[in-house]
């Protein structure tokens, strides 16, 4: 953790822990409303993802905390600093990754990551860089020859270069293919293990349950529900999902269906949701005692997934 | 202020290797210039200005140093700061702590290399080639036109950068502005005459001819050429005006 380094005298004693801060932001573009009063928390070393669908406000979010745009209102707290007065404090010590930035054509690898190491106070050593973005292999090559996913871990390198306490990573594996965004995924990882705070967003839903140690789903410029993954896919009160395996018997119109647990038979699969599943568990393994029909093939009871929760809440917008 | 001089000057070095890097850009700003001054320069040796002992190349030779200048501070300038624009790298550039000053004395620093360079160029060719060099007392305009263009045309340069909407037209948008101009006030042609006044008017009050008499006036016998030297002062405030009012770091 890298608590320490936040304190400050220009750190307002309500930020206490709290890498980004963030209550009632709100942001218009002319008449139309992008940010409605988002509230969120980022704590010290931990990955937050900011998941949503396209023009949900996240790259809008993220410009405010990086102090790129002044919100309409709201406050905000990054690193104990006001990104929209301090923007220049917060540069020596948060790293970006925005989206479409180019390199320099001509600039090799290394010496691009180098001279971005000269830009901050106290650098991170290149050879440490290099090996965390797993570029060393190509460290001699001109940028405009990188593939798509080496230019984005070349994102990375820079943005880590001053050895920042916090990361803003804008939608760092869109357009990749599975190989590319493994690898990112993988840089990440290693980011989080140096101990840095990492905020990023994504309309990935795997990205975020595979990186967030805690997400909050944006939705038309308002937070729908933040909290762990696991948190998240249990608040969005979906019900847990119990399937088996179509006895012959009950397809066959054999057997009567059991009363009162919704079962519903979809061809070779049989489905009922429910709020608890112990109960309705005992009332299905009944129901087969009686009918003879064994263990039930094929049971299965799933818990509700975040994905079930993000497509119920996003779904409207039909954007994945 | 130090770490500022600091950081510009290794700018400026990523600048000039990267420069080099690139064929296209170095092609331009050597090899075209040189090209035309051997060329045209070969046409007019044993010519003279008519109705006087001066030589053709005499004036032909300030002239492509005018136009060396124009190609390495404005073409260049200009089109490479509309890609960076465009490409974001100017926005990337924004987001770290290095002060925008730094950078982009930096890029000015490394064009300024850039000039002196195929200044040098031109000049020594044209002394070896054609005999041409500047008379002595020449030496104070030659300085003046040179500093005073460079900075003219390298502020052109950012300003026109802000009106180029895409990488691909930055190149062809920054020669295709001044070309003409270049061909019509005479550059390639010393004995180029014969324009209706009002459009040799009109062409004078360009920064490129004020350059191209400046340079010239250093090489032949002239006064002192306090009204194009002003010409490229009006042109430098006008230019950065447009540069304070449209400079843009993304698009």
């Amino acid at each position: 953790m890298t608590d320490t380094r936040v304190i400050d005298e220009a750190a307002p004693a309500a930020t206490d822990g709290l890498a980004v801060q963030v209550r009632d932001l709100r942001m218009s573009y002319g008449s139309t409303e992008v940010l409605r009063g988002v509230d969120f928390d980022v704590r010290y070393g931990e990955v937050f993802c900011l998941l949503g669908p396209n023009g949900a406000g996240k790259t809008t979010t993220l410009e405010i905390l990086e102090g790129f745009r002044p919100p309409a209102g709201g406050t905000v707290r990054v690193l104990g600093l006001d990104p929209s007065t301090q923007a220049a404090r917060l540069r020596e010590r948060a790293g970006m990754v925005l989206q479409e930035c180019g390199f320099p054509r001509q600039a090799r690898v290394a010496e691009l990551i180098d001279i971005w190491r000269s830009y901050y106070p106290n650098p991170r050593p290149l050879g440490e860089l290099l090996e965390v973005v797993e570029l060393t292999e190509v460290r001699g090559t001109q940028v405009r020859k990188l593939s798509g996913g080496q230019r984005r871990r070349l994102d990375f390198a820079l943005a880590l270069a001053g050895d920042p306490d916090l990361v803003f990573l804008d939608e760092p594996t869109t357009g990749f293919d599975p190989e590319a965004r493994r690898r990112c995924w993988a840089a990440i990882e290693n980011l989080r293990r140096l101990g840095t705070t990492i905020v990023l967003t994504t309309h990935y839903l795997d990205e975020a349950e595979r990186l967030a140690d805690r997400m909050a789903i944006l939705r038309a410029g308002r937070i729908e529900l933040s909290g762990t993954t696991h948190e998240v896919a249990a608040r969005a009160g979906l019900a847990t999902r119990i399937s088996f395996t179509t006895p012959s018997a009950l397809r066959l119109g054999q057997v009567a269906l059991p009363d009162g647990i919704g079962l519903a038979v979809r061809g070779p699969v049989s489905v009922c949701h429910t709020e608890n599943a112990a109960m309705t568990l005992r009332r299905l393994l009944g129901w087969a005692l009686e009918n003879r029909l064994g263990d039930l093939d094929g049971l299965a009871v799933t818990a509700p997934s975040l994905e079930d929760s993000y497509l119920q809440l996003t779904g409207a917008d039909g954007d994945l | 202020m130090t770490r500022s001089v600091r950081l510009a000057a290794r700018q400026a070095v990523l600048e000039q290797r990267s420069f080099w890097r690139s064929a296209e850009y170095a092609l331009f700003t050597f090899v075209f210039p040189l090209m035309i001054l051997l060329l045209i320069g070969a046409a007019n040796v044993g010519s003279y200005l008519p109705g006087t002992h001066v030589k053709n190349t005499t004036v032909f030779v300030p002239s492509i140093l005018a136009f060396g200048v124009i190609v390495a501070a404005y073409v260049n300038l200009g089109s490479k700061m509309a890609v960076l624009r465009h490409d974001g790298v100017l926005k990337r550039i924004k987001t770290t702590p290095l002060p925008s000053a730094a950078y982009l004395g930096g890029l000015l620093a490394s064009t300024v290399a850039t000039v002196i360079l195929i200044t040098a160029c031109t000049g020594l060719i044209g002394w070896l080639a054609f005999g041409a060099d500047p008379r002595s007392g020449g030496l104070p305009a030659l300085t003046a036109g040179l500093l005073l263009g460079i900075v003219c045309f390298a502020t052109l340069g950012l300003a026109i950068s802000s009106v180029i909407t895409s990488a691909e037209s930055a190149g062809p948008v920054a020669y295709a502005s001044f070309l003409p101009i270049a061909i019509i006030s005479g550059v390639f042609d010393p004995t180029f005459s014969g324009l209706p006044q009002w459009l040799s008017r009109t062409v004078a009050a360009f920064p490129v001819k004020a350059l191209a008499q400046v340079l010239q006036g250093a090489y032949t016998v002239r006064p002192f050429p306090a009204w194009d030297l002003a010409n490229l002062a009006l042109w430098t405030a006008a230019g950065a005006a447009f540069v304070a009012w449209r400079f843009r770091w993304h698009t």
